[in-house]
């Protein structure tokens, strides 16, 4: 059966409301994110064996492991690469890895910053000065993406 | 045999020599147009206002996954794989993951609870598509009131999913072996009115759309696929069940847990544009009371999260099928023995489906295009996953559609053809 | 005869000539792999089509193995009143490497005429008796000879051939 302003009511009702956005603030604080929501990884520095698994499984490739032999060595992690998948948490064998569940350090906003490393662990000799070396270094090069964009739009 | 009439819409000759006789406009939508999110070149071959012949161009967004995957790990696809399409990811993961089982020789080790996990993962994924569709549909159509009403209550499965899953869309809860996170008794508890809230608001939506005139009228009748028609272009999932073919993965080989849920196959008869919209509304309910069912199963299933598979996978090929909200989603995996799959092949639904929505533009208005071209559900991510090329792909991408920029400004110039 | 092909015969309803078939297997309940020669293809799937009455094909899979191409034709035994498909896969193997040929299933199903396509576009394997055998998805200036889900092309090598099209492209403007 066909009618017609079978939405009126709905209509209506919205239009009595007014808008949605005025009270945006309060909603958002009405329904927080979720306290398991998905963000970057984080290693606990006395628990990884550096054994590499996390390096392995990675599907993006956003992790980087350097090291002399089982005590000295680092972990460094290309954070706008990182897609939240948990694959690192998932399969360390040594529960190292937990997820950042504070938004506000999250990558969330800082998805504009390509050159973006962070140093996960450091471990042994990698402590202190040699870690930031090798992070200085990455980041003066630019990291991955913009090598490869820099190379192509030079051969052009 | 198969005759002319029912050619595959796949095929256009570049200099144009295919246009049907009787045509006198020509009419070319894409890749790039604002009603098309998506990258397709459709060309529309017209006899005054009446369409005489639609076909499709493809190819303008692959991103070569198949040959991705070979290059990866099992354990690293599962992650890879949800990015076929960018809704319908967990039933594609969904798939993966029992392939990969079957090859291990894992399947019986998966607890109830995960499967009933996994099944909620994907029945929530279809609301959520369901009801975005049927919004965009309404706003084809020029009922820009149902869009805008549609996405307001579809937030609602939105924060159900990220309040599981810890992402709006690509929930990514499967593993090999089963699942990565548990639905705890507070979360169910959280969940269970809003869903019972949505099915109110579903039932206001089906209302709506079979009720209202300025709606109904506008989709009744219009783009009819006859049943003979359906059985000669193969559409699957709701475009054929809208035609009276009644086949649903979920029924015709029931997967995962699907037999010991109470729920109906919904299908229609008409085959047309409205019957294509019921079958969604319909399973939109029929998930959402499914969804329902697994909440109440979960109080009492039991059993271990993940099982553990191991990074390599014994030889052997096995083929994997599952209903993805837009039909039947098939892969077919091979392993060799190692860590990495010697060939992994996915066809989504969307590819099974253009050529019979195309039949159905067959003598239509040209003012119908819209609602009939967005029946099937469009999603050329689906459709053109295959190919080569890794980082570039964007590079590559924007090329192309500069060939085709250059073509339409040569044709604007010179007066002529497109092609 | 195997108990496989009595089995599928009983679903199906027709008797298969014993040329046709080179084996049956059965992969789980309800669900079948059937594998023939390229030049006996045409016959049997005309056989599946008309007396047994098969009209759905999902997809087609090539395959690459050591000495030759396997073809899948994943097609869907469809029984209406118990709303149940038996999934069948139509396997056509040794196609041979060199020249890969096999005979264009097209007759049968319109659906056949992309999925084919995309075969042969990505591993080269020439459907016969196809009407219009050309490119689906590769971009028109991607090289004739490269078949790029063949196991001799590796990453690198394709990504080398799809910045040199970019490049090649980028200065003809």
């Amino acid at each position: 059966m066909k009618k017609i302003l079978v939405m009126t009511g709905e209509v209506l009702k919205n239009q009595a409301k007014g808008p949605v956005t005025k009270h945006v603030l309060k909603r958002l604080e009405e329904n927080p994110a979720p306290e398991d929501i998905r963000t970057i990884p984080i290693i606990i520095e006395d628990r990884c064996i550096l054994c590499g698994t996390c390096v392995a499984v990675c599907p993006t490739h956003c992790l980087e492991m350097e090291k002399d032999d089982k005590d000295n060595g680092m972990i460094i992690m290309h954070t706008p690469q990182c897609m939240w998948c948990g694959h690192c948490q998932t399969y360390c064998p040594k529960d190292a890895i937990h997820i950042d569940r504070n938004p506000a350090t999250s990558v969330l906003f800082s998805y504009n910053v390509r050159q973006d490393y962070s140093i996960l662990t450091a471990k042994g000799s990698f402590k202190g000065e040699k870690a930031d070396k090798k992070i200085e270094e990455k980041v003066a090069k630019g990291g991955k993406k913009l090598e490869e964009l820099e190379k192509f739009r030079s051969g052009k | 045999m198969v005759e002319e009439t029912f050619r595959s819409r796949f095929r256009t000759e570049v200099d144009g020599s295919d246009a049907p006789p009787g045509a006198d406009y020509h009419m070319f939508i894409g890749p790039q147009h604002p009603w098309c999110e998506e990258p397709a070149h459709f060309i529309i071959h017209l006899k005054g206002e009446r369409v005489v012949e639609a076909n499709i161009r493809i190819g303008f967004n692959f991103r070569g996954m198949e040959k991705a995957m070979e290059a990866r790990t099992w354990r690293q696809n599962t992650m890879l794989i949800p990015r076929a399409c960018g809704i319908c990811s967990a039933v594609h993961q969904n798939i993966y993951v029992r392939v990969v089982e079957r090859l291990a020789g894992i399947e019986d080790q998966i607890s109830e609870r995960a499967r009933l996990i996994r099944m909620f993962s994907c029945e929530a994924e279809r609301i959520h598509s369901h009801m975005l569709w049927y919004g965009i549909l309404a706003h084809d159509a020029g009922f820009d009131t149902m869009l805008h009403i549609s996405w307001r209550d579809r937030e609602i499965i939105m924060d159900i999913v990220e309040d599981l899953s810890g992402n709006r869309v690509n929930p990514a809860l499967m593993l090999p072996g089963g699942v990565k996170r548990d639905i705890p008794k507070e979360k169910a508890d959280r969940t269970r009115p809003k869903i019972n809230d949505l099915i109110k608001k579903v039932e206001y939506h089906k209302k709506v759309f079979v009720e209202e005139a300025s709606i109904r009228n506008r989709l009744e009748d219009v783009g009819v696929l006859t049943k003979d028609d359906a059985k000669k272009t193969t559409p699957n999932g709701p475009t054929g069940r809208a035609s009276g073919l009644p086949f649903d993965v979920r029924k015709a080989s029931p997967y995962e847990l699907y037999d010991q849920l109470d729920w109906n196959l919904v299908y229609y008869t008409e085959g047309d544009i409205l019957a294509t919209t019921l079958v969604r509304l319909d399973e939109t309910l029929e998930s959402l009371r499914m969804c329902n069912q697994i909440l109440d199963k979960l109080e009492t299933a039991e059993g271990e999260l993940l099982a553990r598979v191991r990074p390599r996978i014994p030889a052997g090929e096995y083929f994997g099928r599952g209903e993805a909200p837009r039909g039947e989603d098939v892969h077919y995996g091979i392993a060799n023995g190692t860590d990495k799959p010697e060939r992994y092949k996915i066809r989504a639904p969307s590819l099974g489906n253009i050529d019979a929505t195309l039949k159905r533009m067959d003598g239509e208005y040209i003012a119908d295009m819209p609602v009939v071209l967005r029946s099937y559900d469009p999603c050329f991510s689906c459709t053109n996953r295959v190919m080569i090329v890794n980082d570039t792909t964007g590079e590559k991408l924007i090329i192309g559609q500069d060939e085709f920029a250059h073509k339409a400004i040569k044709a604007k110039k010179y007066n002529r053809p497109f092609f | 005869m195997s108990n496989e092909l009595k089995e599928l015969e009983d679903i199906l309803k027709i008797t298969f000539s014993k040329d046709l078939v080179k084996e049956v297997k059965k992969v789980e309940e309800g669900h079948f792999d059937i594998l023939t020669t390229p030049d006996k293809a045409y016959d049997l799937m005309k056989i599946l089509t008309e007396e047994a009455g098969i009209y759905h094909l999902s997809t087609v899979t090539a395959v690459e193995r050591e000495k030759e191409f396997n073809v899948f034709y994943h097609i869907q035994h469809r029984i209406e009143e118990e709303f149940r498909e038996v999934p069948i896969n139509f396997i056509v193997t040794g196609i041979n490497k060199d020249k890969p040929k096999t005979p264009s299933l097209l007759d049968f199903f319109v659906a056949a005429d992309y999925y084919e396509r995309e075969c042969y576009d990505f591993f080269g394997i020439y459907f016969e008796n196809h009407p219009f055998m050309q490119r689906l998805i590769l971009p028109e200036k991607w090289p004739d000879d490269v078949r790029p889900m063949l196991k001799e092309y590796g990453w690198e090598e394709l990504k080398e051939i799809t910045l040199g099209i970019a490049k090649q492209i980028s200065e003809n403007d």
